[in-house]
């Protein structure tokens, strides 16, 4: 099977001093990969390089074969759609203006208006993600499990065959990360698109993953499906705390032990 | 209050019209359109020689200050982003005032050396900006806006350096200069600013796809394809070649470009589509505006217009200061 991403020996330098890698990687299509690991480990700096927003030290990326460096930004984000983890607090928007803009990539700066594909596409992400009763309502006044549903809509308004997203579930109540973890098994199950996410939440990393990919220090310490990931010796290894399997099988759900350690 | 982008854009285009027409007939000696009409030669004078140019360049540096006031704001993400507060006004200011210095009276592409300095001035303020925030590898807006006043201060001591210098007549020019004024313009100058405005314009509502991106931040802007660089480079050089041309013939007339867009965001909506036009027509008609009153207030004495504008952009500055701290 060809990968449709493919990075080989990536490097990330911040101040002189290496923040992530060396690092080899492969993306499938139709996979969907979670990073995990604790705060600093590279998760959203990979992500990062993965998308081209930044340019790494050392190291080669490919999109299906083809280097990053004879893509343009253009080309690239009609490949790789990305929901970042920061977004701005205030955008003047509305629901629908924000997912059009996510059709940027295959815009003209010569046409008009967007065209009927253009708003078929944008119709069609609302629905996937269900927000279509929000569509005329400014960004600013949703909550912020809306807000999540809405940018991710955009993300897929871009038509991209990967899709990259960032702490998804961060900062959500209860009922709203049950709600988005329903939505992106359904993204990436059902629909079986290929996706690429960061997350802390182990259980919404076992339940999505087809691989975890388990970072540390800017190192890959481990990757392999959900059962081989999530063991108790290795996320104690991993994160310097200790975990419990609540739950065994092929998607082993996790509890973080809070009692501190004797 | 929901913006109503067609009917705003419908509101000032009549603005602007009604302005354009009837702004030439008013003044220190009011003439009717009949007899202007009608070929009555004082009057068709005072309207096609005098008045009309001077109304016609209002409503073009008026323009031209309120789009490219808007695509720094956008650029910036920042409502007090304006050519002043970036230091390119103060630049064209200096760049103007040491052509004065030198007291040439070569003209160069049909205006004066007073012109190429403030055009060269300009230009080299948003080098200077733009240079010193690349150069430390942060273009954020609080670098930006820094390195602007940083500008804009130095260009105000040279200034005053060089006024202190000067006998006393050309220090007359220089203030006189420096508070900005439309009083005496011919159909010339209105075509050297035409082609600056209008292409300026046409760059910015070309780009309106990758300005509503960047109210959603650099970030998602770059991942949704915008090439973050060439953007900035675009909208800086159309606003500072805009600002550069502006100011050489009407000197510096401060705040048009702060609050025209900040007034017209809240009728019209962020969407460039129509934001950008919205500040063509409402930059233009509110500058005619601004230079009848200049014009009449003291009549037959004239204000210049930039004093008028500071006078109503101090305090304008201050509220948005003010209501921006309460959010």
């Amino acid at each position: 099977m060809t990968a449709l991403l493919t990075a080989r020996g990536l490097t990330y330098e911040a101040d002189g001093r290496t923040i992530l890698g060396p690092l080899d990687l492969e993306v499938h299509p139709g996979e969907c990969l979670v990073l995990v690991g604790p705060n600093g480990a590279g998760k959203t700096t990979l992500l990062r390089l993965l998308t081209g927003l930044l340019r790494p030290r050392a190291g080669e990326l490919f999109w299906r074969g083809r280097p990053y460096a004879a893509l343009s930004r253009r080309e690239l984000a009609r490949c790789i759609a990305y929901v970042p983890q920061i977004r701005p607090a205030r955008v003047p928007l509305t629901v629908e203006e924000v997912v059009l803009l996510g059709r940027y990539p295959h815009l003209s700066a010569l046409q008009w208006a967007p065209k009927t594909a253009d708003f078929t596409a944008v119709d069609e992400a609302l629905a996937v993600v269900g927000v279509q009763e929000l569509r005329r309502r400014p960004v600013d006044e949703l909550s912020g499990g809306e807000r999540q549903a809405v940018f991710i809509a955009a993300a897929l308004a871009q038509e991209a065959e990967l899709l990259v997203l960032d702490e998804p579930t961060i900062h959500l109540d209860a009922r709203h990360q049950s709600d988005l973890a329903g939505l992106l098994l359904r993204l990436a199950g059902a629909a079986g698109r290929t996706v690429v996410l960061a997350t802390h939440d182990l259980n919404l990393a076992s339940l999505l993953g087809d691989r975890l990919l388990a970072l540390a220090g800017g190192c890959i310490l481990a990757a392999g499906r959900p059962a081989e990931i999530l063991q108790p010796d290795l996320l104690e290894r991993l994160f310097r705390a200790r975990f419990e399997i609540v739950r065994p099988g092929e998607r082993p759900v996790t509890l973080l032990r809070l009692e501190p350690t004797p | 209050m929901t913006p109503r982008p067609r009917l705003a854009l419908a509101f000032l285009a009549v603005l602007a019209a009604a302005a354009l027409l009837g702004a030439p007939l008013l003044g220190s000696q009011a003439v009717s359109l009949a007899d202007v009409l009608h070929g009555d030669p004082t009057a068709a004078a005072i309207f096609w020689q005098i008045r009309l140019p001077r109304v016609l360049l209002a409503l073009l540096a008026g323009a031209g200050l309120a789009v490219s006031g808007l695509g720094f704001q956008t650029l910036f993400r920042n409502e007090l982003a304006e050519p002043y507060t970036l230091g390119v006004a103060s630049g064209a200011a200096l760049g103007a005032v040491l052509a004065l210095r030198l007291e040439e009276a070569t003209a160069w592409l049909g205006l004066p050396v007073v012109a190429l300095g403030s055009f060269l001035g300009a230009l080299s303020a948003t080098a200077l900006v733009v240079g010193l925030s690349l150069r430390r590898r942060d273009t954020t807006t609080s670098t930006l806006l820094l390195a602007g006043i940083a500008v804009s201060l130095s260009c105000s001591a040279i200034i005053l350096f060089l006024q202190y210098l000067a006998d006393s007549t050309q220090t007359f020019r220089m203030v006189r200069w420096m508070m900005g004024g439309l009083a005496v313009v011919g159909y010339r100058e209105v075509l050297w600013v035409l082609p600056w405005v209008l292409g300026g314009a046409a760059v910015l509502f070309f780009l309106r796809w990758d300005l509503n991106l960047l109210l959603m931040g650099e970030e998602l802007a770059a991942s949704r394809g915008v090439d973050l660089g060439r953007l900035r480079l675009k909208v800086l050089l159309a606003a500072s070649l805009m600002i550069g041309a502006l100011v050489a013939v009407a000197g510096p007339i401060g705040f048009v470009g702060l609050m025209v867009p900040h007034v017209l965001r809240r009728q019209v909506g962020h969407d460039h589509l129509f934001l950008a036009p919205a500040c063509l027509l409402g930059g233009g008609a509110f500058l005619v505006l601004c230079d009848l009153v200049a014009r009449t207030l003291m009549a037959p004495a004239e204000l210049p217009v930039g004093v008028l504008t500071a006078l109503l952009g101090g305090p304008f500055f201050l509220w948005l200061l003010i209501w921006r701290s309460k959010r």
